[in-house]
């Protein structure tokens, strides 16, 4: 036992709880970073790998064919319908898009506020974003119905003399869920230079070597080079930042900018972002655990601590989405509206209960589980809770859209909605198209951003081993 | 480290106020004669000034108290060396609460729904009990119970370890800020629809507890700015308070600045663009006549002035600037409360009343002069907090 762990243990609980735990554990050297993290790219693709890819990729064939299908056949082959004109695509589409947030605040709020643990989880972090946006895009792109008359949405001259209604918050996000993409995708590359750098330094295989050199971009990891890096990431941080807000911001109002009781609400915006970093969240910690259960020494980086902190920041925007749902029912009370109070009558008690029912108990109460530090702090236990959140935001999604829609001012037009097997299999697809891209980054490129880890190792500080006062 | 120990003074000296204290009670107490005279002449401009006077501070301890919370929470480090000041500024809450009591004199003046004659308001009705006097005043009392409650025991906490340095008093902190957090979320949300709101009780938004909050924690790093310049300019935090803490301050005042646009905004434009009669009416009061050139003020003045005067880096490093900064934003937020409140009042344009000034005075005065009272009570700065150094020797 070393001394300083012996020196811990005669500590009191409570001055236990005021140490700060090391970032890496067990004093992993720089050297081991480099070796470990590289050495799941390089050495031979696992068994496990092959097998996941046999489940993921058949199911992201299906989302292709479905898709293939729709656009034979067209957009009735989904179950919208009147008056469920919007359904399942642009709740799954928020809902996509919302789990990309929690990448972009690790990435770059993170960055920007200086938090040192956000080091080992930011790569992967940010590839889930891309990926999740990936996922998202399919469905406004295939809502639009002739997919192939799409690029209309692009303000540029066309034959027939269309312009854009710019006056349209689904404009607005195409601009946003656009900009939020190219901006995500040039600070994860960014980000990934340097460590490509390294694969491609240790690379045996002359193909692999030029593969990844061409991808570092000539690296060399000199001190002009790490100056403008270092300036470049400052920078597509800062300006990722209003993105994370923006995004979703806009996506919340697609609904909150008609007069939809339900839908028109002033605190959608922030409630949509808080909603959506909760959301990445959880899909962060589900895609992660099983990650490090796989890689066991990634626990070393990816520490019970880490798990601990996010599950954290799942408590705290789950409250705050809890409080945003409280503040619309009161509001919609306060109101004295009889639209706004039958909208949510029939959201607690009308044919969709049942959604309500489990948007409420995943979203809000399940993630109070986290107050207590053991199911913090136990893998399992978090796997398990996380998926209450990711089920919850889908029915969020679900509640806010369908419902509503499925009881409008006119009776005579109330009608349920029914999803096709498209619909389905769509959807069940872009799990598939999620998790294969997923391996497919983990199978080629650096899954822990190495450089940045090795730079909140104890002796990465210039004052390492000084004597302290 | 021994370069960055401290070396000045750690407790407030009273020499450094001299006769200004009782210039200030006295102007506090000049301030309530003529305002409560003001009222027997024109008790409804009283309710309003008085409630825009005591919305200003009431936001500015309200913030003061959710950085202390935040700072626990978070098991902040940099935020150490000023925890105190959030504290001391947290603490005037039950003064505020004292302060309050003016209000319930003349609150039928202030939220119509008091008034008899609207008894009979179906849309009251259907409001039925939540304006309802009882609930109405048992909420207030709450609020205040809760915002005693929560700053008292922080800041006693705090100071209790000054003297041994038990980590125990962090740990015990951090859960009651657990406990505080949600509570705060619904006291700061209620008291804002109850008294601001409540104003126009047809009125109604999702957002305006959020957007009340922003106000609030932005207001209260720019007071925080403020003490800790004046404090360092008569010797004290010398080796405590440095540039780096500067930076970050002036950091989340940028942040914040933000936010309260992103909120404002949100607010305004999901209201202006549905162009529903019952929801316009808030801001067609203020967007007519006279008040329009202060609300388009605000735009500017509230937001895009300190974004662009906060962006650079190396303004925020420097006290002065971000003194200046941190003023100006504090007269917009005086500019935001009154266009809150007296546009209810002043329905064909702006009226500036000499009672809005004098309430500010009294207010303010009071509120001051408590806070230095109260400022040599206890060390300037968490002393023997387990996280000192590290908060110290902070860097970017």
């Amino acid at each position: 036992m070393s001394e300083a762990t012996a020196t811990i243990e005669k500590l009191s609980d409570e001055e236990k709880q005021v140490i700060r735990p090391p970032l890496v554990l067990n004093k992993r050297t720089m050297g081991w970073i480099s070796s470990y993290i590289s050495s799941i790219v390089e050495d031979k693709t696992p068994t496990w790998w092959w097998v996941s890819m046999g489940i993921t990729v058949p199911l992201t064939l299906l989302c292709l064919a479905c898709l293939a299908y729709l656009i034979a056949t067209g957009v009735g082959v989904w179950g919208n319908n009147h008056p469920v004109g919007w359904a399942w695509d642009i709740t799954n589409f928020v809902f996509w898009i919302g789990i990309g947030h929690a990448g972009t605040l690790i990435s770059a709020i993170l960055f920007l506020t200086r938090q040192r643990w956000r080091t080992s989880i930011n790569r992967a972090a940010e590839a889930m974003t891309l990926f999740a946006v990936v996922c998202a895009g399919i469905y406004p792109a295939l809502h639009v119905g002739r997919v192939w008359m799409a690029w209309f949405l692009a303000p540029v001259p066309n034959a027939n003399g269309i312009w854009q209604n710019f006056r349209s918050p689904l404009l607005w996000d195409v601009f946003a869920v656009s900009t939020y993409f190219t901006v995500s995708v040039l600070f994860w590359y960014t980000g990934l230079i340097p460590d490509l750098a390294t694969i491609r330094d240790r690379c045996t295989s002359k193909i692999k070597k030029f593969a990844y050199g061409v991808m570092a971009l000539g690296w060399r990891g000199g001190n002009r080079q790490w100056r403008h890096y270092e300036k470049a990431y400052l920078i597509l941080a800062g300006l990722s930042t209003p993105l994370v807000l923006s995004v979703h911001s806009v996506v919340s109002f697609d609904f909150a900018t008609s007069v939809i009781p339900g839908w028109h609400t002033t605190i959608f915006p922030p409630y949509f972002v808080a909603g959506a970093i909760f959301g990445g969240f959880a899909m962060v910690l589900t895609i992660m655990i099983p990650a490090c259960a796989i890689y066991k020494p990634l626990h070393d980086l990816v520490t019970i601590n880490h798990v601990d902190k996010m599950c954290k920041i799942i408590l705290l925007t789950g409250s705050i989405v809890g409080y945003a749902y409280l503040m619309e029912l009161f509001i919609a009370w306060y109101s004295g509206n009889p639209f706004e109070r039958a909208a949510f009558w029939y959201r607690a008690f009308g044919p969709y209960w049942w959604a309500y029912a489990a948007m409420m108990f995943c979203n809000v109460i399940a993630p109070q589980m986290f107050w207590f530090k053991f199911f913090r702090t136990n893998l399992l236990w978090v796997w398990i809770i996380v998926q209450f959140p990711n089920m919850g935001m889908w029915f969020e999604r679900f509640v806010i859209i369908a419902t509503t829609l499925t009881r409008d001012f006119t009776p005579s037009a109330w009608g349920m909605f029914h999803p096709s097997w498209v619909d389905v299999c769509t959807f069940l697809g872009t799990f598939g198209l999620f998790t294969t891209l997923f391996l497919l980054f983990i199978r080629f490129l650096p899954m822990i951003c190495m450089f940045e880890v090795k730079a909140v190792l104890p002796e990465a500080d210039p004052h390492h081993g000084e004597a302290h006062h | 480290m021994s370069e960055h120990a401290p070396d000045s003074p750690q407790t407030f000296d009273y020499k450094h106020v001299g006769g200004r204290f009782l210039g200030l009670v006295a102007t506090a107490i000049v301030a309530f004669i003529a305002i409560f005279a003001g009222a027997a002449s024109n008790p409804t401009q009283f309710a309003f000034s008085y409630l825009f006077a005591f919305t200003f501070f009431l936001t500015i301890c309200m913030g003061g108290l959710f950085w202390v919370l935040v700072h626990h929470s978070t098991d902040a480090e940099w935020s150490v060396v000023v925890r105190r000041q959030l504290e001391n500024m947290a603490c005037l809450l039950p003064v505020m609460g004292v302060l309050f009591i003016p209000l319930i004199f003349v609150a039928p003046l202030l939220w119509q729904w008091m008034q008899p004659e609207n008894a009979q308001d179906p849309l009251l009705q259907e409001k039925w009990p939540y304006l309802t006097p009882w609930f109405f005043w048992g909420r207030a009392a709450f609020y205040f119970v809760f915002f005693t409650v929560a700053a008292v025991w922080l800041r006693a906490n705090s100071v209790l370890q000054d003297t041994d340095g038990a980590p125990r008093y962090t740990v015990f902190n951090r859960r009651l800020t657990f406990a505080s957090l949600p509570l705060f979320a619904v006291c700061l949300t209620f008291a804002a629809i109850d008294w601001l709101m409540g104003l126009d009780y047809h009125w109604f938004s999702t957002m305006w507890g959020v957007y009340i909050f922003a106000g609030s924690v932005l207001s209260a790093l720019c007071v925080l700015v403020l003490l800790i310049t004046a404090l360092r300019g008569l010797g004290y935090f010398q080796n405590v308070v440095t540039p780096e803490h500067f930076h970050i301050i002036g950091k989340l005042m940028l942040a914040f600045t933000i936010f309260w646009a992103y909120i404002g905004f949100g607010q305004y434009m999901l209201i202006w663009y549905a162009n529903i009669p019952e929801e316009t009416i808030y801001f067609l009061r203020r967007n007519t006549e006279s008040w329009q050139i202060l609300s388009t003020a605000l735009v500017v003045g509230h937001f895009f002035v300190p974004f662009l005067l906060l962006l650079p880096n190396p303004g925020k490093r420097r006290p002065a600037f971000l003194c200046a900064v941190a003023v100006w934003i504090l007269v917009m937020h005086v500019l935001d409360v009154y266009v809150i409140v007296l546009p209810a009042l002043h329905k064909a344009g702006v009226v500036v009343h000499w009672m809005d000034f004098a309430c500010l005075a009294a207010v303010g005065c009071t509120v001051a002069a408590v806070f230095l009272k109260r400022l040599g009570d206890a060390p300037l700065w968490p002393l023997r907090d387990p996280r000192l150094p590290e908060s110290i020797a902070l860097k970017n």
